[in-house]
């Protein structure tokens, strides 16, 4: 039974890293770059929602909507300001920019809401239960965890059909493949990485919200080691992949919590990665990862 | 007739490099006007900075009337302006269909119509729609590309050497429907290596050499010029 508890909590963790891992997959999918203030984004979003519910007394599913407002403007801006200039400048230039947005992330919100610890309220409870009980009470699956895996299997049917179907998400697929040719099909380049921005951004919100419901200790650094992680798991699944975010994300999740509970608290993060360069030594695409064929 | 495009004196560089060195050519109505020449003569260049990816520094390029010279591609696609890119840049991962629906990305998305037209002109595309492009065979991929540019209906088709890299029998098949669109009224800028085709299927012709106009003249002049003869016909 308690192997179960592991696993599902695995899962639901690992669901909040696929999330986080599809905003670093989409935006290196189009822009070819690692935006690694992604996570610091999570952690904006989740502030939003804290204040908004715990602060102003607003109905949660207001707070994550309002996090979703605020986070993909925020992506927005970032993408404008800090990438947009550097569309032409060599792929180091952009990761250290990158770097250097997600402190600014990080200062910004210590110098805004202080260093302190901020206990994020729990929003999921249903006359008084946290959990749905099973096999008398011998097995409880919180309703965050539940909610968790809820959210990510609708977000990636959703963000499938977007980009399979809709004509924008076909755009993007078009831009990651070929932006010059993209460009002479009538296709705004700019437009549509700005796009891809705000949905990894209110995607992150999204994120933000449930790793805090879950792991309720809110610091402007929550972000880091999530982000982190979600883009380990981006790469173990292999980048550029949607499929491959889902799969990297949910892996990571259960070793991660496997390694916690049967082998070492400390060790945890050095297994998953070792898990993670073991996987790129063996496949260097990663799981799920596209063979990319050289152009003739 | 009426001007379609016009390039005047045109100067395009790569940083230091001169790749096109004031050049000046125009393109009329219904008319097919070839540009040839020898690899690096910057033919893919012009194509370029007409289709708004790179910039020229000085004199204009107006096309129906409207300078473009600091237009952006995207928007010179809704304009009327379509290029069919050297290499044929399809979209390799997504299926035949796919490419389509990027090609008739200003119309939101193609009609039945615009679908079966290009099926008509190109029946191995129907028979391929679901496939993925990159799969396709050369000759297959230069059509796709083609039915790609053709499906906006543009009012001036730019083809970067559709003849390259494919067997005798499929160049014969690119250049007839060349001269099908022709007969259709199509617009068409050619840009070529092989200068006997593209001599043939042409009203006017240029030739470049080391980014500036050589000559020019109509097709039959130029193909029965002995300068010409010598420099690109092997005789
Ligand atoms: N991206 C680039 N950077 C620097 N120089 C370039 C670049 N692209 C082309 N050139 C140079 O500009 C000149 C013209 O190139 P261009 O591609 O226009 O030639 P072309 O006539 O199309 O040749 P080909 O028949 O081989 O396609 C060449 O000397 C080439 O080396
Ligand atoms: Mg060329």
């Amino acid at each position: 039974m308690t192997f179960l508890s592991h696993l599902i909590n695995g899962i639901s963790l690992g669901s909040v890293y696929a999330i986080i891992a599809l905003g670093y997959t989409m935006v290196y999918g189009i822009a070819k770059m690692l935006n690694f203030a992604h996570g610091d984004v999570i952690m904006v979003g989740a502030y939003i929602c804290f204040f908004a519910v715990a602060t102003y007394g607003l109905p949660p599913i207001v707070g994550v909507l309002l996090a979703m407002v605020v986070c993909t403007a925020l992506g927005m801006l970032i993408e404008r300001l800090a990438y947009k200039p550097l569309r032409q400048a060599p792929s180091l230039a952009v990761l250290i920019t990158a770097i250097g947005v997600s402190y600014f992330l990080q200062n910004g919100a210590q110098l805004l809401w202080s260093a302190n610890n901020k206990m994020f309220p729990n929003f999921l409870n249903f006359g008084g239960k946290t959990g749905l009980s099973l096999f008398d009470g011998q097995l409880t699956i919180s309703w965050t965890a539940i909610v968790t895996v809820v959210a990510c299997v609708v977000i990636m049917i959703a963000l499938t059909l977007f980009t399979g179907k809709t004509r924008i998400g076909k755009a993007m697929r078009a831009c990651s493949e070929d932006k010059g040719a993209a460009e002479l099909m009538g296709i705004n380049v700019n437009t549509t990485i700005s796009v891809t921005f705000a949905i990894g951004s209110a995607l992150a919100a999204i994120a933000g919200v449930l790793l805090c419901s879950a792991y309720p200790i809110l610091v402007p650094t929550t972000g880091s080691m999530p982000g982190i992680k979600a883009f380990t798991a981006a790469v173990f699944g292999g980048i550029g992949s949607i499929p491959g975010a889902l799969l990297g994300g949910v892996l990571l999740g259960v070793i991660e919590i496997f390694a916690k509970a049967y082998i070492s608290t400390q060790l945890s993060d050095a297994i998953v990665f070792a898990v993670l360069i073991i996987v790129l030594l063996v496949k260097p695409t990663g799981l799920l990862g596209k063979q990319i064929r050289e152009k003739v | 007739m009426a001007t379609m495009l016009k390039v005047d004196n045109i100067n395009v560089y790569y940083g230091a490099i001169h790749a096109v060195k004031d050049v000046s050519f125009h393109v009329d109505e219904g008319e097919v006007v070839t540009l040839i020449g020898a690899n690096g003569a910057g033919k893919s260049t012009i194509l370029k900075t007409v289709s708004g990816m790179l910039r020229t520094k000085t004199g204009s390029i107006e096309f129906v009337g409207e300078n473009i010279s600091h237009t952006e591609a995207h928007k010179l696609v809704y304009k009327g302006l379509a290029h069919v890119p050297e290499g044929r840049r399809i979209f390799q991962q997504m299926t035949v269909l796919e490419n389509l629906e990027m090609g008739a990305y200003i119309h939101k998305n193609p009609t039945k119509e615009e679908l079966e037209d290009i099926f008509e002109r190109f029946p191995r595309l129907k028979e391929r729609r679901s496939q993925i492009a990159g799969t396709l065979s050369g000759g297959e991929q230069q059509m796709l590309a083609m039915g790609r540019a053709l499906i906006s209906h543009p009012k001036l088709l730019m083809l970067d050497e559709p003849s390259m890299g494919l067997a005798p029998i499929l160049v014969e098949q690119i250049f007839d429907i060349i001269k099908e669109l022709h007969k259709a009224g199509t617009t068409i800028l050619l840009v070529e290596q092989n200068a006997e085709m593209a001599l043939k299927v042409a009203d006017r012709a240029y030739v470049l050499e080391t980014g500036s106009v050589a000559m020019s003249g109509t097709g039959a002049e130029l193909a029965t010029s002995d300068a010409i003869k010598k420099a690109y016909l092997g005789g």
